[in-house]
């Protein structure tokens, strides 16, 4: 399958630390992530909060370097390509409706925004452009010249989407698009996304928390923790048969809607992760209930299955012998 | 015996815009209890938040407050001056705030910020109240908290930013909290680790939370009651086991349908959607403000629907149930 986007090897680091006598120190907040983003796909990253989903997202945009490794889009590296025409393909929908949005401008220029930054049509036929896309993503004509402000959570994201799709991009990063909206709006902005993905043969990559929302509208998902990919699989399989012990945790984690229940116990230990002080070997080994020999000195890589598409980094699931990255030593 | 710490009787919030006054709450009715928790759940823009600000006293400019009564801890404060919430609030009563970075100082340390309550309040010295943060920091599951204290807003994640906050809530022991939003930015597992975090405090020592949320799950498994409000009303407040499995108004109903629940819907098919929008709050407002997107209205839906009430279990519609 063609990959439109990839990255190989990404790795980002950020020195911490601050003060005359505390040594800098360096945080790994990407380590080594290699990924296809395929045509016409919705890609979900899902991980703890910290591992480097929004690090990640960051980079595949063209807004923050990377310390090591390459971003491509169809083969070309984006550092070579230049930001606009990077952000004419690649558009972002951030975590924060709140802070992603300009207080000082109404809701009509921020969407206009980019069209103008890249020059697109006249004054009138932005303003027209503007005002269907805001009917698109579900924002009535009076909101235009509003103030963010003046917009609840979901209003405002809505706007962020209506800015990012504007421009008519091929792939969309969406850094938690929904988890600041409520249920109903929830539901909307989902089907929303799915529409315009269909309609307009739209690329999605979509990091969320809410494992319910991605078991429905992704077609692969990756499990990240502390800065690395763990798991690697179709929708179907990942949810049907997690393998990795943190999406194990991470599924027995979901909070169905059912009174009575109250809260899941995941048997993992209270050792969370730090990226300022990764553990050695496996990272998830000081939590991970079912660690053995090898778990706390060797990093396992992350392994393709014999012929599939799936992948896990985990010493559960050694390399096997039609694995041809890793033919298995003879003993 | 229950023990009411939040009394809150005929609460309004109205807030002046160009167009006209927005009626962002309108005269809701809300009871914490003492170890409780209270959940608030409703369509974006409805007014939880408001009524949250509303009764810490923090209304942004423009908003005005009126209320019958506003009671904590057995003491009026609808009328009280601002003096009297500096004191109560972060101290007896804390947030967390929705928005983290509105919340947070990009100017100053997590270690300073957290430090500010507990020093003002309780005469900490600066000693005492870095140990407490770093104690605070560790158990809302931050690692290398004693780093952290010198880091800036800006050099942590969202759901990092968003623990430092439940810590800071958390510094004076409140009796009670209010958290807007407080797990929406972390992943599950730590959000089944706060949450018990939360329920644990309140067993020890009695804290009232009022959680408002979107997710329905995070409700089911903590919520003792539940408030679901629709455009600055509260339409439906019960006991939570009732609201799942017996909920009586249209647009609870409606809610509980949009969520996708892995087994009963189908992947990458439509979730169910309750169409249309809000109406507009600003100006003179009548009637169910649900009736233009709900499958039950009728022409008497235009007047102010019944309050109903069955075991502790209150409503406002036309029907004693949708079916
Ligand atoms: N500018 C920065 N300076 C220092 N550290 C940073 C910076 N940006 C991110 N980090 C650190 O990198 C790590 C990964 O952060 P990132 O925002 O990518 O996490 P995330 O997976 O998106 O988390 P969340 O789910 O909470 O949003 C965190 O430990 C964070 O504190
Ligand atoms: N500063 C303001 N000026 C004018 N209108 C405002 C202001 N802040 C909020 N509003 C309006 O007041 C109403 C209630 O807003 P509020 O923030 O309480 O909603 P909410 O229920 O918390 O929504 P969400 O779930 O999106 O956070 C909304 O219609 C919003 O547009
Ligand atoms: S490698 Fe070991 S510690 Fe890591 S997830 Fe697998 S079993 Fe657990
Ligand atoms: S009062 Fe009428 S419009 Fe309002 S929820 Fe009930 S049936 Fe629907
Ligand atoms: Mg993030
Ligand atoms: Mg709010």
């Amino acid at each position: 399958m063609n990959a439109l986007l990839t990255a190989d090897a990404l790795t980002r680091s950020f020195e911490v630390g601050q003060g005359m006598f505390r040594r800098r120190r360096t945080l790994h907040a990407v380590n080594g992530v290699s990924l296809d983003i395929r045509k016409g796909e919705v890609l979900a990253i899902v991980g703890e909060s910290g591992c480097g989903k929004s690090t990640l997202a960051r980079m595949l945009l063209g807004l923050l370097p990377p310390s090591a490794g390459a971003i491509t889009l169809e083969g070309r590296n984006i550092r070579d390509l230049g930001h606009k025409t990077v952000a004419r393909r690649v558009q972002p929908v951030f975590q924060d409706p709140y802070s992603s949005l300009n207080p000082r401008r109404t809701i009509a220029s921020i969407v206009a925004l980019p069209l103008e930054v890249h020059g697109v049509g006249t004054a009138e036929e932005r303003r027209r452009k503007v005002l269907d896309i805001l009917d698109r993503v579900g924002l009535p004509q009076r909101f235009a010249d509003r103030y963010p402000r003046e917009l609840s959570g979901g209003q405002r994201q809505r706007v962020a989407i209506a800015r990012a799709l504007v421009m008519n991009p091929e792939i969309v990063i969406c850094d938690e698009p929904t988890s600041a909206l409520d249920v109903s709006v929830q539901s909307q902005i989902l089907n929303l996304l799915m529409d315009l993905q269909k309609e307009l043969g739209l690329t999605y990559v979509f990091i969320s928390h809410n494992l319910a929302v991605v078991e429905h509208i992704a077609t692969r998902v990756a499990v990240m923790y502390l800065g690395r990919v763990v798991e690697l699989a179709d929708t179907d399989s990942l949810f049907r048969n997690p393998r990795h012990p943190y999406t194990q945790a991470l599924l027995a984690s979901v909070l169905t809607p059912e009174p009575g229940l109250g809260l899941p116990d995941t048997h993992l230990g209270v050792a969370f992760p730090d990226p300022l002080n990764p553990p050695p070997g496996c990272s998830f080994h000081p939590r991970c209930p079912r660690r053995f020999e090898p778990c706390d000195k060797v990093t396992p890589a992350l392994l393709r299955d014999a012929g599939g598409e799936n992948a896990v980094a985990c010493h559960l699931y050694p390399p096997s012998p039609a694995n041809a990255s890793l033919p298995k030593t003879k003993n | 015996m229950t023990d009411t710490i939040l009394d809150v009787r005929g609460l309004s919030v109205d807030i002046a815009t160009a167009g006209g006054v927005l009626h962002a709450v309108r005269d809701i009715s809300l009871k914490v209890e003492r170890g409780k928790t209270l959940c608030v759940v409703g369509e974006s823009g409805c007014g939880k938040s408001m009524t949250s600000l509303a009764i810490m006293d923090l209304l942004p400019k423009g908003a005005r407050r009126s209320a019958a009564a506003l009671s904590f801890a057995g003491e009026d404060l609808s009328r009280a001056p601002g003096k009297r919430f500096n004191a109560l609030r972060g101290n007896r009563m804390a947030m967390i705030f929705q928005e983290p970075m509105t919340a947070l100082n990009p100017a100053y340390t997590i270690g300073d910020q957290l430090a500010e309550p507990y020093r003002l309040h309780r005469g900490a010295s600066a000693a005492q109240a870095r140990d407490r943060a770093v104690y605070l920091l560790d158990k809302v599951g931050i690692a290398s908290p004693a780093e952290r204290l010198g880091q800036y807003p800006h050099q942590l994640s969202g759901g990092l930013r968003q623990r430092v906050m439940i810590a800071m809530a958390l510094m004076c022991e409140p009796e009670l909290l209010i958290a807007d939003e407080p797990t929406t930015a972390l992943d599950v597992t730590i959000q089944a680790q706060i949450l018990r975090l939360l329920a644990d405090l309140q067993k020890e020592f009695g804290v009232a939370i009022m959680l408002i949320t979107h997710d329905l799950g995070v409700v089911a498994r903590i919520a003792d009651r539940v408030a679901v409000m629709y455009a600055g009303q509260v339409v439906e407040e019960g006991p939570a086991a009732a609201l799942f499995s017996d909920p009586r108004h249209p647009y609870t109903r409606g809610l509980l349908d949009c969520i996708p629940v892995p087994g009963r819907t189908a992947r990458g098919g439509r979730l169910g959607a309750i169409p249309g929008v809000v109406p507009s709050l600003v100006g003179e407002v009548h009637g169910c403000s649900f009736r233009d997107r709900c499958p039950h209205a009728r022409p008497v839906c235009a007047e102010d629907p019944p309050a109903r009430e069955v075991d502790g279990h209150r409503w406002r519609c036309i029907l004693e149930k949708a079916a």
